[in-house]
C-alpha cells in the first residue's frame, strides 16, 4: 500500500467507497424482500410474536401450503397473466400503430389529434374513475376480463416513446417498403418493428409489469373473487381473526415470481430497449 | 421499358412553389441524367415520378398512361435509394426479394430472379449477409440487384454514388452504363455530380431554381450552353467569365470591350444587342492560353496559384475588373508560370461565348468559327 501513487490511492479509495454505497443500497431494496421470505417461512403465530427476529424459530412451508390449498390464488395467478398479456398485447397493438400514424403518416388534424393524446398525460386515471365505471357499468362489463383490460390499453407515455422512436428511423426505409409495394400496415409489421425491437421489448415488459401490478382499477370494476387478480386478491389473506401475515407474504411472493421471472427473461432488451429510447446506444 | 412524359409538372409546399412547371420527354430505354445544385429540385421531380411526392399540377404519363395519382408500386418504378435504404433485419436475399414476397411471387421464382440479379452482380456470395456486414460499395449493388429483381419499366437514381469514396465511384459508373446497355431500360437518375452526368447521361436535364435550364446531350450542353448558369454549371473547373460591352459587329464576328479596355473578338451573332450592352465573357479553362510573354497580345493577367494535378496544371489568374480568379488548364510538358508571375491570355474566338444581361447565350456563328485565332487589343 505504502507504496502507491497518490492517484492510484485516490481511486481505490472511491472505488471502495463506491462499493460499500452499492452493497448498502442494495440492502436497503433487499430488506423487504428478505423480511417477507422469512415472514412467509414461519409459523402463523410466530409472525405475531413481540420479539423480533430477522430469521423464523422455526421454519417451515406452511404458508405457501396453505396459500396454494385454497385455490384461489392459482385463479388470482391466470387472472393476472390473462389480464397482463391482454393489456400488453393490445397496447403495443394500439400504440405502435399510433405511434407509426403520428410519425410518418401525413394527414390532417395529425398535430391536433398527437397533441390531445399527449394531454391525457395530464389526466390522472383516478379522475376518470366515476365516468370509466359508469361506461362499463352500462356496457355490461363489470366482473369481465374485457372490463379490466379495456381502460389501461390506451397509454401516451408508449405512444409517445414509440414516435420519438419512429422519428428517427430514416424516411427511406419506408419509401423503399412503398415502392417495394407495402402498404402502412406492412411497413410497421415487417420493417419498422423488427428495426424498433428492443424498444418495443422494453415498453411491453413495462407494460406487462404495470398492468400486473395494477391495484386500483381491478379494485373498483371486480367484485367477484374468482375474476380477481394477485394485487387485489392478497387484500383477501385474512380471516376471522384478522390478516394472516404469513399467507399474505407467501402469495405476495408467488404472485411477484412471474413478474420476475418475465423480468430476468427478458432483461437483456429491457437494458437495450431503454438504452435506445434514450438515444445511448 | 416506358417513355415518361411530364407536362406543366408543379410542386408546392405550402405557398412555396419548388417545382415551377416541367414540361419534359424521356423516351424509351432512355438514360436520362437530372443535374443541379442542391434544393433545385431535381429529387423532388424524380420522388414525384416513383410516387414518393404528390404532383402539385401537371401531368405525368408512363408509356402514354396518367400516372399522377397511381400507387408508387402499381407504376413499373423501381429506385435506389441514396442511402440504399436497405432493411437492417433482413440478408441480402431478403432485401432482394422483399418486393416479390409482397406480390406473392413463389418462392421458387423469387429465388430463382434473386440469384440472377445476385450473378449478374456479382454478389452471389453475399446473399445471406446482413446490410451491416456490407462495405459501401456492396451496398450499393444490393440496392441496385434490389431494383433489378422487381423487373421494372424505369428506373430511377436518387444520387446513388455519393456515399462511395472516389475511385468505387468511378468504377461503378462504368458499371452502372454497361447494366443500363444490357438491360436496356429507361434509366432516370439524379445527382449534382457533373462528371457523372457527363459519363452516364444520354440526355442530360440541366435543373436550377426549379426549373429546367437545358436539356441536351452532354456535348450540347458543354458546346453549347443556352445561358450562364448552364455554361457554368457543367465543366471543372467551371467556365471563366469576364464582364465586357459590345463594342461592335463585323460579319460574324462580335468584338467586345473588356474591363482594361482591349477588345476581343468572339464568333458569335450579336445581332440581337445594341452597341454598349453589357455582356459577359465566357471561355473555358482548356481554352485560354497563358503567355508568359509580356509583350504579347492578351489579356494582362498575374498568376495568382497554381495547381499540379499530374495530367494537366491548373494556373490560377487575378484580371483586373474581373472577381475572382479565372483558371486556365496547361499541360504539363512546358515552363509552368511561376507565381505572381505577369502572363497574357489568350483564346480562340471560336471556343468563347457571349452571353447577354439576363445570362442568355448568343448563338455562335458558323463564319465566326473560323475567324483568327486571336485576341485583338486595341487600346
Amino acid at each position: 500500500m505504502t507504496n502507491l501513487s497518490p492517484n492510484l490511492r485516490s481511486n481505490l479509495f472511491w472505488t471502495v467507497v463506491g462499493a460499500v454505497s452499492a452493497i448498502l443500497l442494495a440492502a436497503l431494496w433487499a430488506a423487504p424482500l428478505l423480511w417477507a421470505l422469512s415472514t412467509a417461512l414461519r409459523p402463523e403465530l410466530e409472525t405475531v410474536s413481540a420479539e423480533f427476529h430477522w430469521l423464523p424459530r422455526t421454519w417451515t412451508l406452511d404458508a405457501f401450503a396453505k396459500t396454494l390449498a385454497a385455490g384461489n390464488l392459482v385463479r388470482w395467478l391466470f387472472n393476472s397473466a390473462l389480464v397482463a398479456l391482454s393489456v400488453t398485447v393490445v397496447t403495443m397493438a394500439v400504440s405502435l400503430m399510433a405511434a407509426y400514424a403520428f410519425s410518418q403518416l401525413r394527414f390532417r388534424g395529425r398535430g391536433l389529434l398527437f397533441a390531445l393524446a399527449m394531454l391525457a398525460f395530464l389526466v390522472p386515471f383516478e379522475a376518470l374513475l366515476v365516468p370509466l365505471f359508469r361506461t362499463m357499468n352500462q356496457l355490461g362489463m363489470i366482473n369481465s376480463y374485457a372490463g379490466i383490460v379495456l381502460p389501461q390499453v390506451v397509454s401516451p407515455v408508449v405512444i409517445y416513446v414509440f414516435k420519438g422512436f419512429f422519428d428517427a428511423i430514416p424516411a427511406d426505409f419506408r419509401e423503399a417498403a412503398v415502392m417495394d409495394g407495402a402498404g402502412p400496415l406492412r411497413v410497421l409489421w415487417s420493417v419498422y418493428l423488427p428495426i424498433s425491437g428492443n424498444i418495443v421489448w422494453a415498453m411491453a415488459i413495462v407494460t406487462f409489469i404495470a398492468a400486473w401490478n395494477n391495484f386500483l382499477w381491478p379494485f373498483i370494476i371486480v367484485t367477484s373473487n374468482d375474476m380477481m387478480t394477485v394485487p387485489l386478491g392478497l387484500t383477501q389473506t385474512y380471516d376471522a381473526f384478522g390478516v394472516r401475515y404469513a399467507q399474505l407474504m407467501a402469495a405476495a411472493l408467488l404472485g411477484a415470481l412471474p413478474v420476475a421471472a418475465a423480468y430476468i427473461l427478458f432483461q437483456r432488451k429491457v437494458t437495450q430497449g431503454f438504452l435506445a429510447a434514450s438515444g445511448l446506444k | 421499358m416506358a417513355s415518361v412524359r411530364l407536362r406543366g409538372i408543379q410542386k408546392r409546399y405550402g405557398d412555396n412553389l419548388v417545382i415551377k412547371g416541367i414540361d419534359l420527354d424521356i423516351e424509351d430505354g432512355q438514360f436520362v441524367v437530372f443535374v443541379g445544385p442542391s434544393g433545385c429540385g431535381k429529387s423532388t421531380l424524380l420522388r414525384m415520378i416513383a410516387g414518393l411526392e404528390d404532383i402539385s399540377a401537371g401531368t405525368l404519363h408512363l408509356d402514354d398512361k396518367p400516372c399522377n395519382d397511381v400507387e408508387p408500386s402499381r407504376r413499373g418504378i423501381a429506385m435506389v435509394f441514396q442511402s440504399y435504404a436497405l432493411y437492417p433485419h433482413m440478408t441480402v436475399a431478403e432485401n432482394m426479394g422483399f418486393a416479390l414476397r409482397l406480390a406473392k411471387v413463389p418462392k421458387g421464382e423469387i429465388a430463382e430472379r434473386v440469384g440472377r440479379a445476385a450473378a449478374a452482380l456479382q454478389i452471389e456470395h453475399l446473399l445471406d449477409r446482413k446490410p451491416k456486414a456490407l462495405s459501401g460499395g456492396q451496398r450499393q449493388r444490393v440496392a441496385i440487384g434490389r431494383a433489378i429483381v422487381r423487373k421494372p419499366e424505369v428506373f430511377l437514381f436518387d444520387e446513388p454514388l455519393s456515399n462511395l469514396d472516389a475511385s468505387l465511384r468511378a468504377q461503378t459508373r462504368v458499371e452502372l452504363a454497361a447494366l443500363h446497355r444490357e438491360l436496356g431500360s429507361t434509366m432516370i437518375y439524379v445527382t449534382h455530380d457533373q462528371v457523372e452526368a457527363m459519363t452516364l447521361g444520354q440526355k442530360i436535364v440541366v435543373f436550377n431554381g426549379g426549373r429546367i435550364e437545358q436539356v441536351g446531350t452532354p456535348l450540347d450542353l458543354y458546346e453549347r450552353p443556352a445561358n450562364l448558369f448552364v455554361a457554368g454549371f457543367l465543366g471543372s473547373p467551371r467556365m471563366n467569365f469576364i464582364p465586357a460591352t459590345l463594342a461592335g459587329e463585323e460579319g460574324a464576328t462580335a468584338a467586345v470591350r473588356l474591363p482594361d479596355g482591349g477588345i476581343a473578338e468572339v464568333a458569335a451573332d450579336v445581332a440581337r444587342a445594341r452597341v454598349g450592352a453589357p455582356l459577359t465573357l465566357g471561355v473555358r479553362p482548356e481554352h485560354l492560353r497563358v503567355s508568359g510573354d509580356p509583350s504579347a497580345a492578351g489579356i494582362a493577367a498575374t498568376v495568382g496559384l497554381v495547381e499540379y494535378l499530374g495530367d494537366v496544371t491548373l494556373v490560377h489568374l487575378r484580371v483586373d475588373g474581373v472577381d475572382g480568379m479565372l483558371a486556365a488548364k496547361c499541360g504539363t510538358g512546358g515552363a509552368a508560370a511561376a507565381l505572381g508571375s505577369r502572363v497574357r491570355l489568350g483564346f480562340d474566338p471560336a471556343h468563347a461565348y457571349l452571353f447577354d444581361e439576363a445570362g442568355q447565350a448568343f448563338a455562335h456563328s458558323r463564319a465566326g468559327v473560323e475567324a483568327a485565332d486571336k485576341v485583338v487589343v486595341d487600346e
